[in-house]
Order: structure tokens, then C-alpha cells, then sequence
């Protein structure tokens, strides 16, 4: 039996969703997906890009990425508005349970994408036309935004699909209709093949996704490597992989936090750190697991990325252990001059809490003490909040006590009237 | 934003099916009137942006006039919304 994968993309998703919230639960008259408007993050806190745009903003030359005074410069009506993260949440929410109702096999690629594998389902919702109709159909209906939903016989090409032309479109692109709707694009346009990728090809005079397909896999692979092999599948409409209803175990926890002025201090940088700390580490007690490795990231004045890591002696998921590695990491990084933008804490080599610790002879500290006050910190601020209970350097200091994520006033902005959440 | 949030006094019976009782709006002084609400009827569930609202049809008694208005529950923020 042939596989039928759906792969369901919401057009403009943030933007979208504000709309589809504004209109239907606000009671605003005006549209934004119609207008000149986009979804932006706030230029004081340095988290001036754009998020989401609408079809008119798109048209105007406003990109996803761009920051909103060049978006401004391009479009100078262009409504900004910030973002709304619980919203977004709760409408990717909504929008896969209606995924549910058409399959068991849903795969959430992201917060406003989703693969579902509707083979064998004819004889429930028709032919999968049909069936993608209904499906778009309902999700406007209910939910008040639309999708794209692309079909084909692999994940590649239904994504592939979903991606031609929007808004709230079904296309289809099977085997039989590469040649025809695939191989004419822009091989830039191909899953997985970035702005670099894109230029080698170029030097090889590769230009559209079907030359690609018809280059020599030998020299595909001489330049590059392992990765030749699956550009040359992807361009011929080649993949195996099955839609994932159960998502693959964390490998990794982390947060980063983009610094709203520069820091050319060790004792700032260092409390930027114990505040990210304290994010990742509640969120590895939380699923009762224990790190073996700690790297922080670094991102200076000029964009330039750098980062270090190193193996703990024992793994943990004690804030102070967390902290005094990535302090550590710090002083072996970092020259203590240059200003830094952005500071991030990734932990790595997750097993799970139950694990035996190693003991150190030399080691004096008391880590049964430290976890059970973690421990209790945790569950203080389940119950009352989380700036409930916080160490006392973050008192009257400009920088939040729990750092990276997705912050409060993200998540709940002011709409200034009618429903605050 | 056209709808706005307004004060109602609701009774949930044992079956948890809501009745909406009392409602308290403001006029165009921006006095506040209590009224009460006749005939509440459950018209269906709205699910839009993610967010769950019930929606009731009814009537007020304004000024001797039979006054039609239409009420929504927001279940996420337990609001109640006068639809505009």
C-alpha cells in the first residue's frame, strides 16, 4: 500500500494566531493577516527582529529575520506588534488535537508544523484530497487560522508541498509530479539546503533543484561528503524516514539569553550565568535527570560565536555545581574584555537522576543538601510563582533571577483592554 | 478591542451545566445597572485561537424593553465577554 503523508504548515503562524485571536476573541474588526503587520520582538531589549509578517508586509519587502527598523524602512506603515507565547502555545495545541482527529500518527515538527500519516484512512475522510479539504477546512473553521497542507508519499515531498504557494492551499506532489513541479525550482528551495549549500552548488552550476537531481552522485559526494548523498536523494524525491508519533528523547538542555547591554564584566557575566543556571537546572529536576556535561556559549558586540565545554566529575543537576562549571568555563573563554551580547548554558550526556553519584575524597561538599534545597526551591515556586523565592544577588539588579526561555512579558502582554490574561 | 469583560453572577447545577443569572453593564453615563437574564440558552462551544469559550444567547429587561445580548464564558480566564 502506498504511504499518504499529509505535512500541514499554518501560514504565518504568529501572526495568524494574533489575528484569529483578536478578531474572535477580542472582537477586533480589522484583519491583520490583510494589512501591512507583523509579529516583533522589542528593539530596547535587543530582541528587535520579526517573527512572523503578513502577505501585504511580505509583498512590501519585509522578511522573517529582519530587524524591525530595516522592516520599517522597507514598509513604513508596518504594524508591529509583540509577541504572545502562552497564545502560540495553546493554538498549536488546539491546532494538533484537530491533527489527532484525522490520524493516530501525528508528528509535530515544530509549533506551527505537523506530519500525519493518513494511510490506510480512505474509508473514514475519502480519497486524501478529500480528506486535506476537510482537514483545512476544519482548522479554519474552528481555530479561525488557515494551513497549507501539502500530500505526497514521503515527509520530504509533503513538506516540499506545503510550501508552494499560500495561503490556505492543498497541494499534492507525488513521485509521478517531481519532474514536473520539483525539479523546476531553485535548488536553494530544497529541504535542508542553506545559504552556503546553496553557493557551492552554484559554483557547480547547479541552479535548479532538477540539475541537482541529475548531477553525478560521485561528485556530489567528492564535494560534500556524506551530506552529497542526501541532496541528491532529497532532489529526487527520496526519503525514508516515517512520521514519529512519539517524540525522540532530550539529548541536551539549555538557555541562552541575549543581554540587554553589553557586559565587559566577570561578576555581571558570572550572575548572568547563575541565572541561566538556575533555569536549566529546574528544568533537569523536573524531568528527574542529571547532566555529564556543561558548555556555555558566548556571542560578543560583533556577532562572533564561540563556546567551550567541559565533563563534570560526577553528573548533576545542582544549580551551584552547574553554575561553578560554567564560571569556570568562562575564565578559560573568555579575555574579560571584549563586551558580550549573548550568554548560553547547554548541558549534554543526560541520564537519569537515579544514577549512583561518584564520590570525591577531597570533595567536601554536602550535595544531598544542596539537591534538597534545589529541590524545595523548585516546588516553592511550582506552588507560588517563580520570583516567589530567589537568591538574594538578584535583589534591586537589572537582570532577571531566571534567565533564557520564553520571558513573562512575552507571554503575557498587556493587550490594553478586553481580556488580560 | 469591541468585546469587553463584564461582571455575571452564574449558578453551576449538579449535572455542571451553567446558568448564567445576573448581569451587571454599564449604560452610556457609565452608570453600572444590574439586570437580570432571561431565557439563557447554550448556543454552542467556540474553540478559536486555542481559546475554549462556551457562548449563551439571552435576554435583559432595559428601560421595559426585551434587550437580545450574547455572552460568552472564556473557559482559559474564566471571563465573562459581552459579544458585541
Amino acid at each position: 500500500m502506498e504511504r499518504i503523508i499529509f505535512h500541514i504548515d499554518v501560514n504565518s503562524a504568529f501572526l495568524s494566531w494574533e489575528a484569529a485571536y483578536r478578531m474572535h476573541v477580542l472582537g477586533e474588526k480589522q484583519d491583520l493577516r490583510k494589512i501591512a503587520s507583523a509579529v516583533g520582538g522589542d528593539i530596547k531589549k535587543r530582541h528587535g527582529i520579526i517573527l512572523a509578517k503578513s502577505i501585504p508586509a511580505k509583498k512590501s519587502g519585509v522578511r522573517t529575520g529582519d530587524t524591525i527598523a530595516d522592516a520599517l524602512k522597507c514598509c513604513p506603515g508596518l504594524v508591529t506588534i509583540p509577541p504572545h507565547y502562552d497564545l502560540y502555545e495553546r493554538c498549536s495545541n488546539a491546532f494538533i488535537e484537530i491533527l489527532r482527529e484525522f490520524s493516530p500518527c501525528v508528528e509535530q515538527y515544530s509549533i506551527d508544523e505537523a506530519y500525519c500519516d493518513m494511510t490506510g484512512t480512505e474509508l473514514l475522510f475519502g480519497a486524501p484530497l478529500t480528506a486535506a479539504y476537510k482537514l483545512k477546512d476544519k482548522i479554519r473553521d474552528e481555530l479561525g487560522f488557515t494551513v497549507n497542507v501539502g500530500i505526497s508519499s514521503n515527509k520530504l515531498l509533503a513538506k516540499m508541498a506545503g510550501d508552494f504557494k499560500k495561503p490556505d492551499l492543498v497541494h499534492t506532489l507525488f513521485p509521478y509530479e517531481i519532474e514536473k513541479k520539483m525539479w523546476p525550482l531553485p535548488v536553494g528551495d530544497l529541504l535542508f539546503v542553506g545559504h552556503s549549500t546553496k553557493h557551492k552548488l552554484y559554483n557547480l552550476g547547479i541552479y535548479t533543484i532538477g540539475d541537482l537531481a541529475k548531477t553525478d552522485l560521485n561528485i556530489l559526494r567528492a564535494y560534500f561528503g556524506k551530506i552529497g548523498n542526501v541532496l541528491y536523494s532529497f532532489a529526487n524525491g527520496i526519503d525514508v524516514s516515517t512520521v514519529a508519533a512519539e517524540a525522540p528523547p532530550i539529548k541536551g538542555y539549555g538557555n541562552s539569553s541575549v543581554i540587554p547591554f553589553d557586559v565587559d564584566r566577570a561578576d555581571v557575566a558570572r550572575m548572568i550565568l547563575l541565572s541561566l543556571a538556575e533555569t536549566v537546572c529546574t528544568r533537569l529536576r523536573a524531568d528527574s535527570v542529571i547532566a555529564n556535561v556543561v558548555a556555555i556559549s558566548i556571542v560578543d558586540f560583533a556577532f562572533h560565536h564561540s563556546s567551550h565545554q567541559l565533563t563534570l566529575f560526577a553528573p548533576t543537576n545542582i544549580t551551584n555545581e552547574i553554575h561553578k562549571a560554567a564560571c569556570q568555563l568562562l575564565d578559560e573563554l573568555w579575555d574579560g574584555r571584549t563586551p558580550i551580547r549573548n550568554l548560553g548554558i547547554h548541558t549534554s550526556k543526560i541520564v537519569p537522576a537515579t544514577s549512583v553519584r561518584q564520590l570525591n575524597l577531597f570533595d567536601t561538599n554536602n550535595y544531598e543538601h544542596l539537591l534538597a534545597m534545589d529541590n524545595t526551591i523548585d516546588k516553592i515556586r511550582d506552588r507560588y510563582g517563580r520570583d516567589s523565592v530567589m537568591r538574594a544577588v538578584f535583589i534591586n539588579n537589572p537582570i532577571y533571577h531566571m534567565s533564557g526561555g520564553i520571558s513573562i512579558d512575552k507571554r503575557k502582554p498587556d493587550y490594553g483592554g478586553g481580556i488580560i490574561e | 478591542m469591541n468585546n469587553k469583560t463584564v461582571d455575571v453572577i452564574v449558578t453551576f447545577n449538579k449535572a455542571g451545566k451553567i446558568k448564567p443569572n445576573y448581569i451587571r453593564l454599564e449604560d452610556d453615563d457609565q452608570l453600572m445597572h444590574t439586570y437580570k437574564i432571561y431565557n439563557p440558552r447554550f448556543d454552542h462551544e467556540e474553540k478559536f485561537a486555542g481559546t475554549a469559550a462556551l457562548l449563551f444567547s439571552c435576554y435583559i429587561i432595559n428601560n421595559g424593553c426585551k434587550q437580545m445580548i450574547k455572552i460568552k464564558y472564556h473557559a482559559n480566564t474564566y471571563q465573562w465577554i459581552l459579544v458585541d
